[in-house]
């Protein structure tokens, strides 16, 4: 039974299938991680309100689509609200960001990291309340997800296109060039921009950095403000995705994907979180062809993420990417 | 006790304050695994950020053992013995896990433990052998009706029943305890010697190396302390006395569900009182849970818990709650919207105040401000006696 479904695992159109789903999870999963591990690169800081602030990207990014679509919006206008709305919540969250680190994080970097983590894990109480609080009052219900926000997708978002004899969705083809996006922008911004360089100087070495003259406490709230910004256009995107979908528990499940994909790559390197996002989005989508078709077991993908996790921790320690002395403490 | 102050004069005051037996239960056994969790993380500076796997641990075997499910281990076992059964399961899986997470520090240490408790919770929720509906988690069997004894196994005399509604009643002077309170001060027994038994060991000269693992490890290696061992040896105490937690919080719940045992928040709570009681202080953690639950429980709705919402409504009154303050919005609307279940946002910020500005937590800062352990500085203070 496992060889025939092997068989048929292996034909054309279900491997196409399976391998496009892939690149559509790992851009999705690449771009929950990245402002993640561009902080903890170069501030040495493993935020745990990543996800929580993913999950407010999520429900801005609904709400700026529910009140300006309409039911006659066409499909195009729509899509181009949504980049449009993308922005803008990158905008908030990156300011939003900003001020979380200068006002509460930037006491703390004296002391060993763990309050770090501390810090922003209380942090996500206090987000999370909030957002059930503000929920509350227009009545909507934080643990399903916000049906209103998916259906502003357009009508072709959710229909299938054919690719040879490739089945797929035109939601993965979308979530694919979001993903390829992000990654060129944010590798362009790393080595092209001047501020890129101050960045990746600091991740090597923050007191050389500084010594050169280089403003490290701006660079450390730029990058913080921006990896937040990029959790919250994270969030609008799963608002969309109806796996996904903006709801309070969104938080914590894109929080440990987020944190398999950065520590799997290895902690701040970029390259190796892109390269890890595309290993675990297809092993994701690998174990759901597989739980779908052939093993009933309902944690099956979820259960292989945090393997993939664990092995390589046994076997490499420090990530596919990263090098020994990063987070080492 | 409780009962006195209910019926006293300041009643409505008493109930607006002070938590329910049934949560003070929860304390005690949630307290416990705090203390086991600070005992591994706030000594040698390893954050188990897995720790709830061994508190699910103990949990699944005390219900699985009474519905019959373990192998060797009838329906008929002993709680205590149950207990001791989990706890040494959870040994040997802290020895598994940390045979491979101690070649690893810091963030990395964290992530592969939480990893492994991730495993075992999607695991235990998709494993239809332990429950019918896995995700629900199971329950102990209507064959399993008597309450879990707690006290010397085989001698009835010296064994109470505990549970909400399966506790022994107990006459005791004139009043009687009620199960909940039988189960109070039961579970109280069991989780007090285990604080004992842990702070003997963290006490020896065991305990010390652990904190001079914490302080500086490299050094302990140069001193010639193999801190692999030591560290493998404290991670699976910590994981005994976590099991036997769960195994408390299993008896007296008689359900467990994934959600509640294995998942990663679960150690989140537990890192909650561990840094509002104080890290590295082993009973700060108990305080630090009993002040995390007495504020939720002071800011929950429910009505029968006491909590300063019934206690608003009663004080205010009807007209004082329909009063309109800005538009449509009453009073009563406004301390519903920012009363009613919403205690994680204040505990979320008394953590983060706590954080920043009181890092050594509720029982270090009182330690540290008196110079001393309690037991030691106290009696100095109050009479003065020098060395």
């Amino acid at each position: 039974m496992i060889l025939e479904a092997l068989v048929e695992f292996l034909t054309l159109g279900e491997l196409g299938g399976v391998i496009v789903n892939g690149l559509a999870k790992s851009a999705l999963y690449v771009m929950i991680a990245s402002g993640l591990t561009l902080i903890f690169g170069l501030m040495g800081v493993l935020n745990f309100a990543h996800g929580s602030l993913t999950m407010v990207g999520a429900y801005l990014g609904g709400l700026l689509m529910v009140v300006t679509v309409t039911g006659g919006t066409a499909p195009l206008t729509r899509l181009g609200l949504f980049f449009v709305a993308i922005v803008v919540v990158f905008a908030l969250l990156t300011v939003l960001g900003g001020a979380i680190e200068t006002t509460i994080i930037r006491p703390l970097y004296d002391r060993p990291p763990i309050y770090q983590i501390l810090l922003t894990f209380g942090l996500t109480l206090v987000i999370e309340e909030v957002v059930r609080i503000v929920l509350g009052v227009y009545g909507l219900q934080p643990l399903s997800d916000w049906q209103a926000a998916l259906a502003t997708k357009p009508q072709f978002l959710r229909e299938p296109v054919a690719l040879g004899p490739v089945s797929v969705g035109w939601m993965s083809l979308f979530q694919i060039l979001l993903g390829t996006i992000t990654v060129v922008g944010i590798w362009a911004f790393l080595t092209k921009t001047r501020y890129g360089l101050y960045i990746r100087a600091g991740s090597e070495d923050t007191e050389m950095a500084s010594a050169l003259g280089i403003d490290v406490r701006q660079v450390f709230t730029v990058v913080f403000a921006l990896g937040i910004g990029l959790a919250g256009a994270a969030g609008t995107l799963l608002m969309w995705d109806p796996t996904w979908g903006a709801s309070v528990p969104l938080a914590a499940e894109t929080l440990l994907p987020a944190f398999i994909v950065v520590i799997v790559g290895g902690l701040g390197t970029f390259r190796g979180t892109v390269v890890a996002a595309l290993v675990v989005g297809m092993a994701d989508a690998v174990t759901t062809w597989w739980f779908q078709n052939v093993i009933e077991f309902t944690g099956l993908p979820e259960l292989v993420l945090f393997l993939v996790l664990v092995v390589t921790l046994i076997v490499r320690p420090q990530g596919l990417f990263g090098v020994e002395e990063v987070g080492g403490h | 006790m409780y009962h006195t102050l209910l019926n006293s004069p300041v009643g409505a005051e008493t109930q607006m304050l002070l938590p329910t037996v049934e949560t003070m239960v929860g304390v005690l056994y949630f307290g416990l695994f705090a203390i086991s969790f600070d005992f591994i993380s706030g000594y040698t500076g390893y954050l188990s950020f897995g720790h709830a796997v061994f508190y699910g641990t103990g949990a699944y075997t005390v219900i699985l053992i009474a519905n019959g499910k373990l192998p060797l281990l009838g329906p008929g076992t002993p709680f205590m013995l149950s207990l001791l059964v989990g706890g040494l399961i959870a040994v040997v899986l802290a020895m598994l896990v940390g045979l491979v997470s101690f070649r690893l520090s810091g963030v990395y240490f964290a992530m592969i433990t939480l990893g492994f408790a991730q495993v075992f919770y999607v695991f235990v929720r998709g494993w239809d052998y332990v429950a019918t509906n896995p995700r629900d988690g199971p329950a102990v069997g209507p064959s399993h009706a008597e309450g879990f004894q707690i006290g010397v196994p085989g001698i009835d005399q010296l064994s109470l029943s505990i549970g909400v509604l399966t506790g022994d009643e107990v006459a005791l002077l004139g009043s009687t305890l009620s199960g909940t309170e039988v189960s109070y001060y039961m579970i109280g027994l069991v989780v007090l010697a285990c604080y004992f038994a842990m702070q003997r060991i963290i006490h020896s000269p065991f305990g010390r190396v652990l904190i001079a693992i914490r302080e500086n490890e490299e050094r302990a290696i140069a001193i010639g302390y193999n801190t692999y061992l030591y560290k493998l040896g404290a991670f699976a105490v910590s994981g005994f006395f976590a099991a036997v937690a769960g195994g408390l919080f299993a008896g007296f719940k008689r359900s467990a569900s994934p959600e509640n045992s294995f998942y990663f928040l679960v150690t989140g709570d537990a890192l909650l009182a561990s840094i509002i009681g104080g890290f590295g202080t082993l009973a700060g953690s108990l305080y630090g849970h009993l002040f995390d639950e007495t504020v939720r429980e002071f800011l929950s709705k429910a009505g029968q818990g006491g909590g300063l919402l019934p206690y608003l409504r009663a004080l205010l009154g009807q007209e004082t709650l329909d009063a309109t303050l800005v538009g449509d919005t009453t009073i009563g609307g406004l301390i519903d919207l920012l009363l009613n279940g919403h205690a994680s946002l204040y505990v979320g910020l008394v953590f983060v105040l706590f954080v920043l500005y009181v890092p050594d937590g509720l029982l270090g800062t009182l330690r540290a401000r008196i110079g001393g352990t309690f037991a030691e500085a106290l009696p100095e203070k109050l009479w003065g006696d020098s060395e």
